[in-house]
């Protein structure tokens, strides 16, 4: 017998001793992914609540991101696929009990629904855009003469999307509430991996989602009314955020060895410089501290905070994804 | 909203008031203050993110890497952090928040970004090896008498006076 040959049976390559699987393109996904969610659910929520013409970019132009976000963010998701040409069989089944599951289902629906919905203000959009960008202009005209005009499927769809807006709007509003929440729950079912299982990740990944929303259509808005009202609703969700980062913490440290553990990567280990420093110092507190300047009456380019809120929320997600596959039971 | 926007702190102050900052991070930190370092280490981290053998394996990036530790996690690094924001809280207060390239009329901003990507890059090479940029080897060196802090003062300001004239177009 030769007893070296199983000294160990724990060789699992990539799985054990940390997990050594999801790359880049996981937190570029959830990044783009939240961002999506956030986008469509103030376009519904401020369609359906009648607000369209207070909020204009909101409703009308920043929903163009979403489907572009989200269209990235699949690609990202292909190419960390192995086995790529298999991943229509998630459509092949419903599982209640898989965040999975239910995330390429929302995705499903949402992605088309996603991309009917600037196609009804398209001409708002090429209006925003004109003069301003001459490449995006170009090719959104050439969207509505060749595409739009000639395609008469896609005409008879926006003309059904227009007669259903409101439909659609209730149906969008609750797909991107789970969009944003299961990009934090596919994490969190991770049982085996103690930093994301956490049931506070899901809401905590929703609002950081939401807030890259209010980031990008703030950016986007030219109405003075418009930007001060998303500037006031991100620090709101700023504040939430912080809230759902300290309870984290303290849920991390009142649990188990392995959980503290998780939190040491925080407190003091490796993670602590980007995830204090350029997550919730550059990436929440300024562009907030400068969002309450802004409501003072200094003066600030809204273009710096939302770029901050941006980069904060892509941060947050390499951080979690990255530090959550070092994290263990196993000794 | 007064305009503040042309209202600077003297500079004899400010360069006090950065002196008692170095004595304060010797004290607390036991360093001193650093801006290349920082980069060195953003960049060690990054090479050690995309591939962690050849960062063990580099002469140049091993010694900041080691199983369960990160480059990152280091007081430059949150110096730089401390910079940032207060830079850009500064700049808020005082209304000149704002992107623009600072230049010469003269010339346009491609250019100046083109010879501020070559000056940076100069900078980043004579930094490294010259162990320290202005503030990690300058001050940081002058500040605890070394030698070489005060050999790179009058290599930096010599070379800079010999330099400016023919560079003077990108600035006037």
């Amino acid at each position: 017998m030769k007893e070296e040959l199983f000294v160990s049976g724990r060789n699992i390559p990539n799985i054990d001793p940390v997990l050594h699987i999801w790359h880049w393109q996981i937190p570029l996904y959830l990044f783009l992914g939240g961002l999506a969610a956030g986008l469509i659910f103030f376009a519904t929520y401020f369609f359906i609540t009648g607000k369209t013409d207070k909020y204009n970019v909101a409703v009308k132009i920043s929903p163009i991101i979403a489907p572009i976000a989200i269209i990235i963010g699949l690609l990202a998701l292909l190419l960390d696929l192995k086995h790529t040409q298999f991943f229509w069989q998630l459509y092949t089944t419903i599982r209640f009990e898989s965040p999975m599951s239910w995330g390429a289902w929302t995705l499903g629906i949402v992605t088309p629904l996603s991309i009917i919905w600037p196609l009804l203000y398209l001409d708002d959009i090429i209006d925003y855009f004109d003069g301003k960008c001459k490449i995006i202009t170009k090719f959104l005209k050439w969207v509505d003469k060749i595409i739009i005009g000639k395609c008469h499927i896609i005409k008879w769809i926006i003309k059904i999307a227009r007669k259903y807006q409101k439909i659609m709007a209730w149906i969008l509003l609750l797909l991107s509430i789970i969009l944003g929440v299961y990009t934090g729950i596919l994490l969190s079912a991770f049982n085996a991996r103690p930093l994301w299982n956490t049931s506070i990740l899901g809401p905590l990944f929703l609002v950081s989602g939401v807030s890259t929303g209010v980031a990008v259509i703030m950016w986007m808005a030219r109405d003075h009314f418009e930007k001060i009202s998303f500037s006031k609703i991100d620090l709101m969700l700023v504040a939430i955020e912080l809230f759902f980062i300290i309870h984290m913490f303290m849920g991390y440290l009142a649990s188990s060895e392995v959980q503290q553990e998780a939190a040491a990567l925080f407190l003091g280990g490796e993670f602590t410089a980007v995830f204090w420093g350029f997550f919730v110092g550059i990436g929440l507190v300024l562009p907030a501290l400068l969002e309450l300047m802004e409501l003072f009456g200094y003066k600030i380019p809204i273009a710096v905070p939302a770029f901050l809120i941006l980069l904060g929320g892509l941060v947050f997600r390499f951080i979690m994804v990255e530090a959550g596959q070092l994290t263990r039971y196993l000794y | 909203m007064k305009d503040r926007s042309n209202k600077y702190m003297n500079p004899y102050l400010a360069g006090f008031i950065i002196g008692l900052m170095l004595i304060a991070a010797y004290y607390f930190s036991g360093e001193g203050l650093g801006g290349s370092g920082a980069f060195k280490k953003v960049v060690v981290a990054t090479i050690n993110g995309v591939n962690h053998n050849y960062a063990l394996n580099s002469a140049y990036c091993s010694p900041l890497v080691s199983e369960g530790k990160s480059p990152l996690n280091s007081w430059l690094i949150f110096e730089i952090i401390g910079v940032i924001f207060g830079a850009i809280l500064s700049a808020a207060y005082f209304g000149r928040l704002n992107f623009k390239v600072g230049k010469s009329p003269k010339i346009t901003n491609k250019t100046r970004i083109i010879a501020a990507i070559i000056g940076g890059i100069l900078w980043g090479i004579g930094s490294q090896l010259g162990r320290g940029c202005t503030s990690g080897l300058v001050m940081s060196g002058m500040a605890v008498n070394a030698l070489s802090g005060y050999i790179g003062l009058a290599a930096v300001f010599g070379g800079g006076y010999a330099f400016a004239y023919f560079f003077r177009k990108l600035w006037i």
